[in-house]
């Protein structure tokens, strides 16, 4: 209870002591009981208040093997990844060609600027009934409103890392005469790989959504028409299961970017989250 | 102070600083004349376009002084205003407190960081059919949906900044015997306010992300319902005039949290 955050009293030679996520004797019984105390509270409440539908912890342990094998399951997973890959793909390199170009070059940054920076606060969900005008109701649009979705933070965040790369690296580059492309690829894009790959993080989980919003309208195959079909034909559990597959990609995203920070930014000292 | 940064991105490292008066002018002038090109070619390409794909600037503009003057527009907007104000109000009166517990005691923390790391990395609208379901249509799933898509910045934010706090602070006010009460009141809340305006930044972000999809797949009302009726009717002006009030609204907001980030950056002080 009166635990203080616990802090690397080790680490503290010069460096600030704003330490993050206190590293605890790993309590594994204290995990292992709220999550039990979570599923049977979820339990209890379902049973006692909520219709016999609704999904449970067990009923939903109790059919994820038959989910996770049946065809529509599977052909639902791949509907949905395959086409956020592609589109991440088309983001993040369009995002990062993009952002670079605008924090080295004023005029683009000028001119670019307010529509990145407004089409990124724009929902990208209520641009959808109007993809699917362009698209009709089809796959194309749902690629279309990931991409969408995810270009803009990707560009944002990697204009941020351009922007903040070190005066100096730019001026011992250009003292080598390095070209603008050496001096883009070479030297502003590995400065700012953080920024790369948090924009990527922030991309990954808007893509996601994009993809489940763009099926529930759309009503084309993947996680989202899944989770929609079962839900509306009572069967909350199956659906369940198609949510937490949607939860393991997004958890799986947010380690890739984690793991790939510490990888290949070892001098970035990352937050937690 | 660089810590106004537009994106959840890592914290961004100091900028040269650059002369900034004299620059504002010509990036004023520079921003007009970007404005003004882009309504020229969205006008140029709304001539050429099919107008169900494409309808020309000066028609959206025209289409929305009618949903202004109808009051359709008003009325979605206020619609809207209520869903999204409910559920970023309750969002934020859960998630600091929340916060704030988990980052001070310690078997939440332990028990609770990895559901909150997942329950943030999973994309919400899955959810919705269930809240469907089980709510039915009305007002309350839909401030449930802006509430579970705000909630977790905010407990997140708050989380990190209150177990950021530097253990010297919380060493002198322990040797002043400082109890956990006063802790909270002078070291603990002050210190994690700057981060909960971060999270506050965040969760408006994604409170209007789900106010719209909450419109869309619930009973539908609002903007929301505006843009998808008129789609449905292929309306095309009316759907460019709202997604552009959507817009205009975003970058509104967006500017409204990095005000309030900004009034209390200064407070971070250096860390």
């Amino acid at each position: 209870m009166t635990a203080a955050p616990a802090t690397h009293v080790g680490s503290a030679a010069g460096r600030p002591a704003r330490t993050r996520r206190p590293r605890l004797p790993y309590p594994v019984w204290v995990k292992g009981s709220t999550a039990l105390v979570i599923f049977a509270l979820w339990e209890l409440f379902t049973h006692v208040f909520a219709p016999h539908y609704v999904a449970r912890p067990t009923r939903v342990a109790a059919v994820i093997p038959e989910v996770v094998t049946s065809s529509e399951f599977l052909a639902a997973l791949s509907g949905t990844v395959v086409p956020i890959v592609q589109g991440m793909v088309v983001a993040v390199v369009l995002g990062t060609v993009v952002g670079l170009a605008m924090g080295q070059v004023r005029w683009i940054d000028r001119s670019l600027k307010i529509y990145v920076y407004g089409l990124f606060a724009l929902p990208m969900v209520a641009v959808l009934p109007l993809v699917t005008m362009w698209f009709g109701y089809t796959e194309g649009a749902r690629l279309a409103i990931i991409v969408f979705a995810a270009f803009f933070p990707m560009a944002l965040s990697m204009y941020d890392g351009s922007r903040s790369v070190s005066r100096d690296y730019l001026e011992v580059a250009s003292s080598f005469r390095a070209g603008r492309l050496a001096v883009w690829f070479g030297v502003v894009l590995p400065a700012s790989l953080p920024y790369v790959l948090a924009g990527f993080r922030l991309a990954a989980g808007r893509a996601l959504i994009a993809a489940v919003v763009a099926e529930y309208l759309i009503g084309i195959e993947g996680l989202g028409f899944y989770i929609l079909l079962n839900a509306r034909s009572f069967r909350h559990n199956e659906a369940f299961v198609a949510v937490l597959a949607l939860a393991l990609f997004g958890i799986l995203t947010l380690f890739l970017a984690r793991w790939a920070t510490r990888r290949w930014c070892p001098w970035y000292r990352q937050g937690a989250g | 102070m660089t810590t106004t940064t537009p994106t959840l991105g890592p914290a961004p490292a100091p900028a040269a600083a650059r002369p900034v008066r004299r620059r504002r002018s010509s990036a004023l002038l520079t921003y007009g004349a970007s404005l003004l090109a882009g309504a020229a070619i969205w006008e140029l390409a709304g001539h050429l376009i099919d107008p169900v794909f494409l309808v020309p600037f000066t028609d959206t503009v025209r289409r929305l002084g009618e949903l202004v003057a109808s009051g359709e527009l008003p009325t979605a907007l206020l619609a809207s205003a209520q869903v999204f104000g409910a559920g970023l109000i309750i969002a934020v009166l859960v998630g600091l407190p929340a916060g704030l517990l988990l980052a001070r005691v310690r078997f939440l923390r332990v028990g609770l960081e990895d559901w909150i790391t997942g329950l943030y990395a999973m994309p919400m609208v899955a959810l919705i059919p269930f809240i469907l379901a089980i709510f039915g249509f009305g007002f309350t799933p839909k401030v449930i949906v802006v509430f579970l898509f705000a909630v977790f910045p905010v407990i997140i934010t708050v989380y990190e900044g209150a177990s950021s706090i530097p253990a010297r602070h919380i060493e002198v006010a322990r040797s002043f015997r400082a109890r956990e009460r006063h802790l909270w009141r002078d070291v603990v809340i002050p210190y994690t306010i700057p981060f909960a305006m971060t999270g506050i930044r965040l969760a408006i972000a994604r409170a209007l992300v789900g106010m719209i999809a909450a419109e869309f797949f619930l009973a539908v009302s609002g903007l929301g319902e505006l843009i998808l009726i008129t789609s449905r009717r292929f309306d095309t002006a009316a759907v460019f005039a709202t997604i552009l009030v959507v817009c205009i609204l975003g970058v509104l907001l967006l500017a409204l949290g990095h005000a309030l980030e900004r009034r209390f950056a200064a407070w971070r002080g250096p860390s």
